[in-house]
């Protein structure tokens, strides 16, 4: 009875070869491989052909899973068997697998795609980050590279300005100050975005005057504003505190950075501030700004893309605006302050910045501690030497010209740094600046040898004339006992301020 | 005179064993990743000398992340290993070391090339970064997108097994 259904549902799934030990073959049919008509086994397929020394040797089993053969006409995916006797002839079963084995392909496929990818996309990142950073790294050194010549050219041209130079010349002389101005913001627009993308952009709090801060913003603005022939509008809530406890600087450049580009894209007609109190809540001030302008506007399309870095809008669209960084370092120092920005513009009807952000309002305590920080340059009974070590000329040269018309201060440049030790073995200094870009030294290398030398020695203020301006580096100099940082660009003001905060 | 010769390919799944084989074979290649499973087997027949002919039948087989998994009936009767990673990849050829050894107290006489392909995906930045983990042990740098090194490979082993 069983043997009635086994034919019913007989399925044609096997063929059966018989070969003898050298491959010849003895009897086949062509139910899934095509045979008949060959004469050895080697002939049918190269897997054949690849084996057939197994033949040679009797009573043995061999077992081929999911062998696929290709076929002129056919492709199969088979499990293959071999059987070998020593009576010289040797079965080869076949078994045709293909529906089976191509069901299993599509699992390993989805398996094998999904396990790949996910490794790819861990290398994507890491390439990304290895890219970011070679970026961030390369803005950095460049930008470094761009101080000397930056510093040097702002201090005499300072310096040029207080000589007696007829009106033709004044006007020259402020162009090229206005020049470097604009230089100095942009590099250092590059660095604060290298810092933000390597997350080492810090919010420095300290109790400030906001009024004082806007109304030098103003002023500032005013003046700027006038020479473009803009009106420019300021309007300020007495409601504001005076006092607030954050990062001025850093509120300083959101507002002027909102400023300037007002004033870049606005070739007639006025330019506006206003500043209000939301509320005071939880000790925080809920600031409310506006810059608005009546320029060529902004496109709502561009709304968005506008606050990215690097963009310069639709090279199409009429309005080429070339924005820089400024308004890319806008959002991220507002979303740091918990703040927000939002745009109100069309073309041509001009456009309007909102931003609101809290500070933290300052306690009556704080905030006397605030208004000495003007420091007056007093005259020393006798004057004070500085070694300095720097192998820039140019910076030599702008130090040497802001000491010597301050007048109290020696100053004796050395420009290798194997001269250091023996030169303060010889020689007093009541405090010494050390360039972070001498050759074959870093500048904690030197502070550490100095250090060293004698208790007098250590007691010397060392002060690292610095390009290098993220946090690390800051901790590396503290590290290696240097009190302080003047960062290149620096002006007269700025190296004067610390030179008297460290001499004794 | 023609032998006929078996060359397995081995290494981890989508190294790009079977675009080596494609692009020695039909010198063709894809972009599309069809997995391999069990075995497919190839052949070419390459000239050695002016005399000497030499029959190549490539076995391309499946993927696997451990050599040890690999089907041992496949690896019968084998002339020659190709051991194939993907240079994109370093989970291909963290464990090349152990994997190598495998075969040499298996198949102690039967020459092995180690492949690191897909050349064209890396910089020469990155292979000096990994070339302590495979530089010694790697015989050629291939892609088989490319074509870069896939005849010299097949050639070098081909002429091993005369
Ligand atoms: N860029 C590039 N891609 C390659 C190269 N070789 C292979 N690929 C790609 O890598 C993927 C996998 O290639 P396969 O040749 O199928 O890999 P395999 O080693 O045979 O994979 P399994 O059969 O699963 O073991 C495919 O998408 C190929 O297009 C290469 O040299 N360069
Ligand atoms: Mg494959």
């Amino acid at each position: 009875m069983l043997k009635a259904y086994k034919e019913k549902y007989y399925k044609n799934n096997f063929q059966y070869i018989l070969v003898d030990s050298l491959g010849k073959i003895i009897d086949t049919d062509d139910s899934i491989i095509p045979s008949e008509s060959k004469y050895s086994i080697q002939e049918v397929h190269p897997f054949f052909e690849s084996i057939s020394d197994l033949f040679t040797i009797s009573n043995q089993h061999y077992d081929f899973s999911c062998v696929n053969l290709d076929f002129e006409k056919k492709s199969i995916i088979a499990d293959i068997v071999i059987y070998t006797h020593d009576n010289n002839e040797n079965i080869i079963i076949i078994e045709n697998l293909t529906e089976h084995y191509n069901r299993y392909q599509l699992t390993a496929q989805t398996r094998n795609e999904s396990v790949i990818n996910s490794q790819i996309l861990e290398l994507k990142n890491e390439y990304l980050l290895e890219k970011e950073q070679f970026k961030n790294n390369f803005i950095a050194n460049f930008s470094h590279q761009l101080r000397n010549p930056i510093t040097a050219s702002a201090i005499f041209s300072k310096f040029l300005s207080n000589t007696n130079l007829n009106s033709e010349q004044k006007n020259y002389l402020d162009i090229i100050l206005s020049a470097n101005n604009d230089l100095k913001y942009r590099i250092n627009d590059i660095l604060d975005l290298a810092k933000i993308e390597s997350g080492q952009l810090i919010l420095n709090e300290t109790t400030f005057n906001l009024k004082e801060l806007l109304n030098k913003i103003a002023t500032g603005y005013q003046i700027f504003a006038t020479k473009q022939n803009l009106d420019f509008e300021t309007g300020f809530d007495p409601k504001l505190p005076s006092y607030l406890v954050g990062d001025r600087y850093r509120l300083k450049q959101i507002i002027g950075n909102l400023i300037n580009n007002a004033i870049n894209f606005t070739s007639k007609g006025q330019v506006s501030l206003h500043v209000s109190l939301n509320y005071i809540r939880a000790e925080k001030a809920s600031l409310h700004i506006e810059v608005a302008d009546t320029g060529i506007g902004i496109d709502k399309s561009e709304h968005d893309s506008i606050f990215e870095r690097f963009t310069k809008v639709n090279p199409n669209s009429q309005n080429n605006r070339n924005i820089g960084l400024g308004l890319a370092i806008v959002k991220y120092l507002l979303a740091q302050m918990n703040g927000n920005i939002s745009i109100e513009s069309q073309s041509n009807l001009g456009s309007k910045f909102v931003c609101n952000l809290s500070l933290k309002t300052a306690k009556e305590s704080h905030k006397l501690l605030e208004v000495s920080h003007e420091i007056v340059y007093p005259d020393f009974d006798k004057k004070k030497s500085i070694l300095l070590v720097e192998d820039s000329e140019l910076i030599q040269l702008s130090i040497l010209k802001i000491l010597s018309s301050n007048g109290n201060f020696f100053l004796n440049i050395i420009s290798n740094g194997e001269d250091v030790i023996p030169t303060l073995k010889n020689q007093e200094a009541d405090i010494i600046l050390i360039s972070n870009t001498i050759q074959r030294y870093s500048a904690e290398e030197l502070a550490r040898s100095i250090k060293e030398l004698s208790t007098a020695h250590k007691k010397i203020p060392i002060l690292a004339l610095s390009t290098e301006v993220f946090k690390e580096d800051l901790k590396r100099y503290k590290r290696s006992g240097i009190k302080d940082v003047i960062s290149k660009p620096f002006d007269d003001k700025s190296l004067l301020d610390k030179l008297y905060k460290y001499v004794k | 005179m023609t032998t006929s010769k078996k060359i397995v390919l081995l290494g981890h799944f989508g190294v790009g064993k079977s675009s080596l084989i494609r692009r020695f074979v039909e010198n063709t290649f894809s972009e599309n990743y069809k997995v391999t499973i069990g075995v497919h087997i190839f052949k070419k027949v390459v000239e050695v000398s002016n005399s000497d002919s030499i029959s190549l039948i490539i076995w391309d087989l499946e993927g696997q992340d451990d050599i040890k998994k690999t089907r041992s009936s496949y690896l019968l009767g084998t002339n020659g290993f190709i051991y194939v990673f993907d240079l994109s990849r370093p989970i291909t050829f963290e464990n090349l070391n152990s994997e190598l050894e495998f075969l040499k107290e298996n198949f102690p006489n039967i020459p092995v090339k180690v492949v690191g392909n897909k050349m064209d995906l890396v910089t020469k930045l990155y292979l000096k970064d990994y070339s302590e983990v495979f530089g010694h042990l790697v015989d050629f740098f291939t892609s088989a997108k490319t074509g870069s090194r896939v005849d010299n490979l097949f050639s070098k082993l081909a002429k091993e097994l005369l």
